[in-house]
């Protein structure tokens, strides 16, 4: 990289910096200034501080691992699902005719409406909550791995029908790996869907996880400890997706970076 | 047979008949606990929409999404156009959205419930923060899209840096902010439904958790159609507005999805 390269990095850099210090800034002035009371808006510091010491209790890391566990228990079976539905649907008359009014019908339904049927049939535990994820993140891996099916280069598949690879076999040879960078695109949004939905599902009814955490931290005031699970839930939600893009980055080596 | 199929309202139709279907079977045969069947459920529709309180409650929460999704239109459009016709624009906003972007925005409400109350405000705010989003993306993609060259000729011939992002940005993106619309459009119905679950005081989701906990479980099913059918229709107006603004693009993207 030359000099005039490299300057605009970092004035890029320093420009991102600007407005997530735009609101830290404020945020620390406003608390330690004392201008809104502390049960109001805790100091970042002592957010920050509370986070770091909750890193350390088993009782919170216990929390995280139910949250994780129902996060990728659903993502799981929606990335199953969803590529699997996606490509019969592409690779079938019948079944594209009827996965695609039944996707129009339930894609634009608010899924999380669906959550006190599921805790009604499925009760209080992993369950409901697994449900609800698997849900919310199927529709974007389904409706990913069937654009991406569907727009396979034909010629693909002609060569290797004349090849003499069978019609079931090319769907899973040929037209799902020539899918992949588009599917991968589907599962990253679910990924970082089923991370909110699983907090939401917490929240709402639930007696241990993440979300249960911030609820049961508003009803007793203690503001710091309403921060925290919000913080962790983002945090997890980023990680999870810079990995997620690490391990597509590889997945896809060989593929044009366009896709 | 296949003349009707292709009718475009008919296979949405046969798919929501197909639905009720099995759900007749899961609640009749199986005999799921806790699900009730669906005649009974679609039977305390009518209940539900002739009852005065209940449709104050609707009217409440399609005036808060519609306020909110004005509001994010509003502030996120030319922030994403911004962002995508300068760089500079693009470097300071593209960490913040990075940033924001996982956080679940309805799990903001209690906090923001402090700081604003359980009223409307707090409402609007949290549907407003999960519009925008999808908004300003949308707008930059479309924005950072758009051919150079249209630029320098309006350039050339002295339109000025406003008149270039009215009449030759704005409208170029047109059908790129419409998919970003259309996702907002879901992700508003969610948060709305979302905020209200959490912060119960009117609205849909208020009938619909009070319903819950008074254990009438026939009308829980029958706000869960009712949410569908709000859902398919907003879905289904958009996409008519859609099509009359941007009749000369076509549609890459059918179907839209998002949650918060």
């Amino acid at each position: 990289m030359n000099a005039i390269a490299w300057r605009r990095t970092i004035t890029e850099l320093a420009a991102g910096a600007v407005p997530v210090l735009c609101i830290l800034v404020p945020w620390y002035i406003l608390s330690a200034g004392h201008f809104v009371a502390p049960s109001l808006l805790p100091s970042p510091v002592a957010v920050f501080v509370r986070f770091f010491q909750l890193l350390g209790d088993p009782q919170f890391l216990q929390n995280v691992g139910v949250t994780l566990f129902r996060l990728f228990t659903g993502f799981g079976i929606a990335v199953v699902l969803g590529v699997g539905i996606g490509i019969l649907a592409v690779g079938s008359r019948t079944m594209g005719s009827i996965v695609k009014p039944l996707v129009r019908v339930l894609a634009p339904l608010p899924k999380i409406a669906l959550y006190p049927a599921l805790v009604l049939t499925l009760g209080f535990d992993h369950s409901s909550k697994v449900a609800l994820v698997v849900a919310d993140a199927l529709f974007p891996i389904l409706l990913a791995t069937y654009q991406g099916a569907a727009s396979v280069d034909p010629k693909l598949v002609w060569s290797a029908r004349a090849a003499g690879t069978s019609q079931t076999k090319c769907l899973f040879t040929v037209v799902l790996m020539a899918a992949l960078p588009s599917i991968l695109t589907g599962a990253r949004i679910g990924l970082v869907i089923s991370c909110i939905v699983v907090f939401l599902a917490e929240m709402i009814t639930s007696t241990d996880g993440l979300g249960q955490l911030l609820v049961k931290a508003g009803r007793t005031f203690q503001t710091v400890d309403m921060f925290v699970p919000i913080i962790t839930i983002s945090l997890l939600g980023l990680g999870l997706n810079g990995l997620f893009n690490l391990l597509s980055a590889r997945l896809l080596i060989g593929f044009s970076t366009r896709a | 047979m296949a003349r009707l199929l292709s009718l475009p309202g008919i296979p949405p139709l046969l798919a929501c008949l197909g639905l009720l279907v099995v759900w007749d079977i899961l609640a009749r045969v199986f005999m799921i606990s806790g699900l009730a069947p669906p005649l009974e459920a679609l039977g305390q529709i009518p209940g539900i929409l002739s009852d005065p309180e209940a449709l104050i409650n609707i009217a409440d929460s399609l005036k808060r999404m519609a306020i909110g999704f004005v509001l994010a239109l509003a502030v996120a459009m030319p922030i994403g156009l911004w962002m995508g016709r300068s760089r500079l624009a693009a470097a300071f906003f593209n960490p913040l959205f990075m940033v924001i972007y996982p956080v679940p925005k309805a799990a903001l409400m209690p906090i923001i419930m402090l700081w604003l109350g359980v009223g409307d405000a707090s409402k609007v705010l949290v549907i407003f923060l999960g519009v925008s989003l999808p908004v300003v993306y949308h707008s930059f993609q479309g924005a950072r899209a758009v051919e150079e060259k249209m630029l320098w000729s309006a350039a050339a011939m002295g339109v000025g840096p406003v008149g270039r992002m009215l009449r030759i940005v704005l409208p170029t993106t047109m059908p790129e902010i419409m998919v970003g619309c259309r996702t907002g459009l879901v992700l508003a119905l969610i948060t709305m439904v979302t905020s209200e679950m959490i912060a119960r005081q009117t609205g849909i989701g208020n009938i619909f958790f009070t319903a819950l906990d008074m254990a009438q479980y026939n009308d829980v099913y029958a706000m869960i159609i009712i949410i569908g059918i709000l859902g398919f229709v907003c879905d289904w107006a958009f996409e008519a507005v859609r099509r009359w603004l941007v009749s000369w693009a076509d549609s890459a993207h059918e179907i839209a999805v998002g949650s918060a």
